[in-house]
């Protein structure tokens, strides 16, 4: 798996780079026609949805939905739950929309953010750890079959990020993926795993600096 | 059991510590409040933190995208109204979004995640769309289009490529009638309606429109022009209210189609034709309107049509 992915390792696309602290900077960044003019970025979109832009806000909801509701679905597996979540995690995006600092980081991850943090606690309130991990397990990197509809924009993120997670060292991918898609917290995972709190508490630092890295994230 | 790795000998850790953990959702609760509390002290703390959840949406575009159930989006944008937004990056209100607490400068005011802004704490049963038919179709596994969905397991490739063909426009229609629907909603309540044509029409679908349960939606038609599409569950009846349509000569005609998805065939019954006078019309659909049932229009030669012959120029959804 490892090695036919190396390629990609090498040289992390800039996709999600994060935008230049620098408001001068920003212009210029602005100003180049990255996509046509009529086709706005989704951090446009989100700015101007935080600027009570309705309309905006419905092609944000459509550039981003299934992407949204895809997470979303990785954690709360109910399909009924997962359309709540999604739902609660848009109007949570409407409402706090004001708030994003797109120098800061990109609007998805913003969005990314909401939506985890609603679907782990929807699974907490729901599911008892061991249901949680159970679900996690094996199939940590599958696919779910029940997919999908992908832009080309979203299929090239989608492998990257697959290629960055395989790119961990397999302890790492375990204790990240049991946090991350399992709803886990550090403490449930030493205790699934049978390793102390502070192995598990290095694997995850370590592997999300690791990601951050394969990822072109610049902290 | 040993590891290679540095022992975690360092608990109780520090906030810092946490900070990984924090961005994947991975602490407790306590811990969570700790980690806010020193984010909103600490700005490399908070850069390191927005660096992690850069890293972490890598993590979710791991997850496969899934198209939610096309009923979602009406039934969020639906809500807006009730759900006000917060005042700017700066300001702390009281309606901090969950992982917007960190986000905000002033963050130690509210660690009380979203349950405190109205919309979030409004009880979840009251956020599902209203007909919960609307959702039904669809599940279990929603899909990335209706005609996915609909299409039932084991068709052939051309019955579903002919469905898909079918629904893969309107799919596309439907993205933008969501919004639309709140643009028009209030004028449509209002029911102004004013136009040279149909005025019997027009005050049977001001009546279907003045009903309780009327629902309405506006999207644009593929070709140009607008369709509104009101309907009443209680009354049973639909009706459409066209705008600026093209012409489409003596020869054909427009035809409109109650469109039952629920089985596994798509089931198309005819609702009418109609002719718009200078690009405007007021039809009630014939036959009776059932939540659920998609509307649609297509173009059909003259006299009409006992099936659908061409892709939809508009379809909605109820």
């Amino acid at each position: 798996m490892t090695v036919a992915l190396a390629p990609a390792l090498v040289a992390p696309l800039p996709v999600r780079r994060r935008a230049a602290r620098s408001a001068m900077l920003e212009r210029v960044v602005d100003a180049q026609p990255e996509v046509a003019a009529s086709d706005p970025t989704v951090d446009d979109l989100l700015v101007a949805t935080g600027a009570g832009d309705r309309a905006a806000f419905g092609a944000l909801y459509d550039r981003t939905s299934a992407r949204v509701f895809g997470l979303v679905r990785r954690l709360v597996v109910d399909p009924a739950q997962a359309e709540e979540v999604t739902q609660d995690v848009y109007l949570e995006i409407w409402q706090t929309a004001p708030r994003f600092d797109r120098d800061r980081g990109s609007a998805i991850s913003w969005m990314f953010t909401l939506a985890h943090r609603r679907a782990v606690d929807r699974v907490r309130s729901a599911q008892s750890a061991r249901d949680r991990d159970l679900r996690v397990g094996a199939r940590d990197l599958d696919v779910p079959v029940d997919t999908v509809a992908e832009s080309a924009e979203v299929r090239i993120e989608h492998e990257r990020a697959r290629e960055a997670l395989a790119a961990l060292s397999d302890l790492q991918r375990e204790c990240v993926a049991l946090a991350y898609y399992g709803g886990l917290t550090q403490s449930e995972i030493a205790e699934r795993l049978g390793v102390p709190l502070g192995t598990v508490k290095t694997r995850l630092r370590d592997g999300m600096i690791r990601l951050r890295r394969l990822l072109g994230v610049t902290a | 059991m040993t590891e290679p790795e540095l022992p975690g000998r360092r608990d109780p850790v520090g906030p810092d510590e946490l900070l990984a953990a924090y961005a994947l959702d991975a602490v407790s609760d306590e811990e969570r409040e700790v980690v806010e509390r020193h984010l909103a002290a600490s700005p490399e703390a908070r850069a390191e933190v927005d660096a992690y959840r850069e890293a972490a949406a890598g993590l979710a575009d791991e997850a496969a995208p899934v198209a939610p159930p096309t009923s979602l989006k009406a039934s969020i944008l639906a809500r807006l109204d009730d759900a006000p937004q917060v005042a700017g990056p700066r300001v702390g209100g009281p309606q901090v979004g969950a992982a917007g607490a960190d986000r905000d400068d002033v963050a130690s005011a509210d660690a009380a995640p979203a349950e405190s802004a109205p919309a979030a704490s409004a009880p979840v049963e009251s956020l599902l769309p209203q007909p919960a038919t609307s959702l039904a179709p669809v599940a279990p596994a929603p899909a990335a289009t209706p005609a996915e969905a609909m299409a039932p397991v084991g068709a052939g490739p051309a019955e579903r490529a002919a469905r898909r063909r079918w629904f893969q426009r309107p799919g596309a229609i439907l993205a933008s009638a969501a919004a639309a629907v709140l643009l028009i909603a209030g004028a449509v309540v209002g029911l102004n309606w004013t136009g040279p044509a149909g005025w019997g029409a027009q005050r049977q679908v001001e009546t279907i429109a003045a009903a309780d349960d009327a629902q309405t939606t506006t999207v644009e038609a593929a070709g140009g022009g607008e369709v509104t599409l009101v309907w009443s569950e209680q009354l049973g009846r639909s009706a459409i209210r066209a705008e600026r349509l093209p012409e489409v000569g003596d020869d054909r005609t427009y035809e409109l189609w109650y469109i039952d998805a629920s089985g596994e065939e798509l089931d198309a019954t005819p609702a009418g034709l109609f002719d718009p006078d200078g690009g405007a019309a007021y039809v009630v659909l014939e036959g009776e309107f059932e939540p659920g049932l998609l509307v649609g229009i297509t173009v059909e030669p003259a006299g009409g049509s006992e099936a659908p012959t061409s892709d939809p120029i508009v379809a909605f959804e109820t």
